[in-house]
């Protein structure tokens, strides 16, 4: 069940070779399959992440691509050979640990060095590479000596780091390495981590739960479920282009609307009363039920005289500050009793303060994914 | 004078009202206290005072002399013999047993999986017998006409080998004695190194040796240092091992102590002869773990 | 610290351990004085402390019994020194301790001669009153029982060393090189003593000349480096009847009489035709002198004791004790002897018995023990 995106044949001008392909790749545990059906071409350079909830099998699937697990079933061939049986120690690929892994009977020097020791480099050239790469994940020079259990946790990922570059692997892997830092520092070292990225040209392959984190580092995302590769794309596809609901919500909040076709061909809502303006599915199928799917962001407030494909009234009865924009909880009725409909503007366009509660939602049919229920 | 009191059991008027003027805390300690004292220190400090009484004699407390300690010194008296035999199979043992221990503690965190808990267990199950039990059971095993022996010649073959009552069957009875001793703080050791600096070392590109050189062995050092001075200070005090299965071949340095206390009815120097082995024992015990510093090693500071 | 100054804490912790240290583990020093109507508390060889033994006098008496067993003389005549005199009630050592040290030691107490000189009379010949290891230096005193017996000199497996050889030979038979490395040596060290001068050539029971030393310890180290294995009793029966070894140093009917209740009368207790012994005689035996304590506080149930094990199915369940058979004083009584039966008269090698008790010399004091005891440790450290 290759992905193939509209986007693709765009960039064909110019496709990246690919370095990884995964064909058919299935881990079964016992009767339990953790990663289903695999296919993907990771291409030279990009930075590629995988997200999905825990359980997923996103850990699963980076280990056999580390070479800690072996597939099952299916092909991994990393520039066309094939790598399926190949050990980790073998393989020109390195993997950042969730827990870092970082050796704490040795300095940080001696961690950032330990791959050029296995090399065979002689200390002085080890010492001189361990400064170089501290710099380049900034490090402190005088930082070489100390125990790597007295730094703090954002050094820490800069020498786990440090030492995975050390090791000069092809391709990079990264298990959620930042999941357990503070949402500043967070920030700052995604930003650096697509900075190294850029700066040294190497594949990244990414792990994480968090679609934020993807969206701000990653050239493509693959979205996980269930062992399966749902969508392959990048940010944009999947923020504007989600392949199904699951996706769609993974993305952040999400308004839901059923919808049925009548007779006449026009949709009347099932849960919501009212017909609605619904754009045809993105894949073309023929549905006679469906998702309607708008994100809080392409709702808005009609004002008198304002159109939009389909409407809604509503009471705003509880508001909250996302920072830079702001999240209103409008009701609506609906069968059987009432629904909520999140809508987000930006602070400019926020309704005035004592206005009206009573408004009228908004939203045109392109900015509505139609999914099948 | 909290110490005072513990150490000493009240006995005047004066002294039971400075008793009774002890913190509700000491005073709930005391009976612990007393029976440390009693069961724990007073041998001890019996066993001091009888080093230096006068040789062959009860006079404990009531005379004072450096005979014994001149005797044992003294360059013609042997004891040194036995106390370096004793050192000799407690160092052999503990070699002995961190290579023969290693694979199964490995085997036990790694390998064996599901069945490890049960594996322990068949280590663990022989300490529920006597120690002098099993040591027989190993003599009828290796005796003439005994188990291996009588097995052998069953199936036609020449017979099991002379190896009873021989010091190399004494040091096999304190490596098989102790094994557990090393194995569990061992296996604890190698449980403390997290399967992730594994996985990271070998996907950093380093081979099963330098995996195990650089990462496995340093930090299961605690383990295995505990384990080695376990078995150490076990072995060094060993003597049934050389009695039943060693048929007395060698006479330990815990044997002479014996032989002190009974045959020779001469208690002070029996107890010049414990004095001077704890303390070696004693001061080898804190220099190591002096020089060894655990914490280092975990990286913990 | 007022009222109490380093110095009285110090002596009050020195007489603390002090008597700690000599209470011994029944600690009951403080029960002194207490009434001791009901207990007895018996320091013996094993076998008295059978439940065999004791269990139809506690039933009897309804009395608390404790009996500790241990393998050497001076060490029982050792723990009365160091204070339990006030422990225990009847002490059961070999011959000549109660005569020549414990009695003129004041360790032990004279029994009522009138109650139990009657006795003697239903032993063994040998034992007629006035038998010398139960009275007193100057004859008056009445100070022990005897009961179990023995000589007790080596043992051999008569299916490798015949009992004419080994008679004949005697105590050469551990100076023949062709058989180093075929004997063991049972880890009784006082008896180890005796036999290592009496396979020197030397009598043990005298003063001996630094020549007479020299030779004993040239002697210990040759018989205990040629030894296959030293152990205790069962060790040695065990080695002998697997074959590990064809005899041992030091044993006899105690020792070995288990072995040959249990099918192996090939083993044999020997006592040589000859030896350097007082009369050229060529063995040792011992006799079993069982004394009252000299307890300030004596159970009465000490004599009661004395008197229940001579009853003649009691002697004959004391000299089939658990661990180890013997022949018993008692014997002389026909309705005692009649208890025993064939096989247990085999087990004690009573076809035999006379002669070689003719043929021994009684257990007695060696003089310079305690130098000749240092000289044979030494020499075993040397075995390795």
């Amino acid at each position: 069940m290759l992905q193939t995106l509209p986007t693709e044949a765009a960039l064909a001008d110019a496709p990246p070779k690919p370095i990884l392909q995964l064909v058919g790749v299935r881990k079964t545990f016992g009767s339990f399959a953790a990663v289903e059906n695999i296919d993907l071409d990771v291409r030279e350079g990009e930075f590629l992440t995988i997200v999905g909830p825990s359980g997923s099998g996103k850990t699963t699937l980076l280990r056999m691509l580390a070479g800690m697990d072996t597939p099952s079933e299916g092909n991994i061939t990393l520039h066309g050979e094939l790598i399926n049986d190949v050990p980790p120690n073998k393989r020109p690929t390195c993997l950042v640990f969730q827990s870092l892994a970082l050796f704490p009977h040795k300095s940080v020097g001696e961690n950032i060095a330990f791959p050029l020791k296995v090399k065979g480099v002689d200390a002085a050239a080890r010492k001189a590479r361990a400064l170089e790469l501290m710099r380049i994940v900034r490090l402190p020079e005088s930082y070489h000596d100390k125990n790597v259990m007295k730094c703090s946790g954002g050094e820490r990922q800069r020498v786990a780091l440090a030492r995975a570059l050390a090791y000069d692997p092809e391709v990079l892997f990264f298990d959620e390495p930042l999941s357990a830092i503070d949402y500043k520092l967070k920030k700052t070292l995604e930003k650096e981590l697509k900075d190294l990225h850029r700066e040294t040209g190497k594949t990244f392959i990414y792990i994480t739960h968090s679609l934020e984190e993807a969206m701000v580092m990653s050239d493509r995302i693959g979205v996980m479920r269930a062992g399966r590769l749902v969508q392959v794309g990048t940010p944009e596809e999947i923020y504007g282009a989600p392949v199904d609901r699951f996706v769609c919500e993974f993305v952040g909040e999400v308004n839901t609307i059923r919808v049925k076709r009548g007779p006449d061909g026009l949709w009347s809502g099932v849960d919501v009363p009212g017909s609605f303006k619904v754009a045809p599915p993105q894949d073309g199928a023929a549905l006679d039920e469906a998702f309607v799917v708008v994100r809080p962001e392409f709702m808005r407030f009609l004002g008198p005289g304002e159109s939009a494909d389909n409407r809604l009234e509503g009471t705003v009865y509880n508001e909250y500050s996302l920072g830079s924009r702001i999240q209103y909880q409008v009701r609506v009725e609906a069968k059987g009793g009432e629904k909520v409909m999140l809508v987000e503007l930006s602070r400019a366009r926020a309704l005035p303060p004592g206005a009206d509660p009573h408004v009228t939602l908004g939203w045109d049919a392109a900015d509505a994914f139609t999914l099948e229920s | 004078m909290a110490d005072i009191a513990l150490t000493h059991a009240p006995e005047t008027a004066a002294e039971l009202r400075h008793a009774r003027m002890l913190s509700a805390g000491a005073r709930c300690a005391l009976p612990v206290a007393i029976l440390l004292g009693i069961g724990f220190a007073a041998p001890l400090v019996a066993i001091l005072g009888y080093a230096f009484a006068t040789p062959r004699s009860f006079d404990v407390f009531r005379s004072f002399t450096l005979e014994n300690f001149a005797t044992l010194f003294n360059p013609s008296n042997t004891v040194w013999l036995s106390f370096l035999w004793s050192c000799g199979f407690a160092l052999s043992t503990v070699a002995i047993l961190a290579v023969v221990a290693y694979p199964i503690a490995y085997g036990l965190n790694v390998v064996f999986g599901r069945a490890a808990p049960l594996i322990s267990v068949l280590f663990v199950f022989p300490l529920f017998v006597s120690e002098n039990v099993r040591l027989y059971g190993w003599v009828l095993f290796y005796i003439k006409n005994g188990v291996l022996d009588g097995t052998l010649k069953w199936l036609g073959l020449a017979g099991g080998p002379e190896v009873l009552f021989t010091p190399g069957i004494t040091l096999f009875g304190m490596v098989y004695t102790y094994l557990p001793f090393m194995l569990f703080p061992m296996t604890l050791g190698l449980a403390l190194v997290p399967r992730d600096l594994v996985d990271a070392a070998r996907d950093l590109g380093a081979g099963r040796l330098l995996i195990w050189r650089e990462i496995e062995l340093p930090l299961a050092m605690p383990g295995i240092l505990i384990g080695m001075l376990l078995t150490f200070v076990l072995a060094i005090g060993a003597t049934a091992e050389a009695k039943i299965l060693g048929g007395q071949s060698i006479i330990v340095i815990s044997h002479d102590i014996e032989i002190a206390f009974t045959y020779s009815q001469n208690w002070p120097l029996g107890s010049a002869l414990a004095v001077v082995v704890t303390a070696f024992i004693g001061g080898l015990t804190l220099f190591a773990l002096s020089k060894l510093d655990l914490d280092r090693m975990l990286g913990r500071r | 610290m007022a009222g109490i100054s380093r110095r009285s804490l110090l002596k009050g912790m020195g007489t603390g351990l002090g008597a700690l240290a000599a209470a011994g583990p029944l600690f009951n020093s403080n029960k002194a004085f207490a009434a001791r109507e009901k207990e007895l508390n018996i320091l013996c060889w094993e076998g008295y402390n059978s439940a065999q033994v004791l269990d139809p006098f506690r039933s009897k008496t309804g009395a608390t019994v404790k009996a500790e067993s241990l393998t050497n003389d001076p060490t029982m005549i050792n723990r009365l020194r160091a204070g339990e005199i006030n422990t225990w009630d009847l002490i059961n050592v070999n011959n000549p301790w109660a005569r020549k040290v414990m009695l003129p030691e004041k360790l032990i107490k004279p029994l009522p001669k009138a109650e139990f000189e009657p006795f003697f009379d239903k032993m063994l010949p040998e034992f007629k009153a006035p038998y010398k290891w139960a009275m007193s230096d100057d004859g008056k005193d009445l100070i022990g029982m005897a009961q179990r017996f023995g000589p007790y000199s080596f043992v051999v497996n008569t299916d490798k060393v015949s009992r004419k050889t080994a008679e004949e030979v005697g105590w050469d038979l551990f100076n023949d090189p062709k058989l180093s490395g075929k004997y063991g040596i049972l880890e009784s060290d006082d008896w180890n003593v005796f036999n290592i001068f009496i396979v020197a050539g030397i009598d043990p029971f005298k003063v001996h000349t630094p020549e007479e030393l020299a030779k004993f310890e040239e002697t210990a180290k040759r018989v205990f480096k040629g030894a296959k294995l030293i152990g205790d009793i069962a060790s040695m029966n065990q080695a002998l009847i697997s074959g590990e070894i064809d005899l041992h140093l030091t044993g006899g009917t105690y020792s070995v009489s288990p072995a040959r209740a249990d099918g192996h009368p090939e083993l044999r207790a020997i006592t040589p035709l000859k030896g350097p012994l007082a009369g050229g005689k060529g063995g040792i035996s011992w006799i079993e002198i069982t004394s009252t304590v000299n307890n300030p506080n004596l159970s009465p149930l000490a004599l009661e004791f004395l008197k229940y094990v001579q009853a003649p199915d009691v002697a004959h369940t004391v000299a089939f004790a658990e661990g180890t058979f013997n022949p018993v004083a008692q014997m002389g009584n026909k309705a005692c002897f009649d208890l025993f039966t064939k096989e247990e008269l085999d087990a004690i090698q009573w076809d035999s018995l006379e002669e070689e008790m003719a043929r021994s010399v009684e257990y007695d004091i060696v003089p310079n023990y305690d130098k000749a005891l240092d000289i044979m440790n030494a020499a075993k450290r040397l075995r390795g």
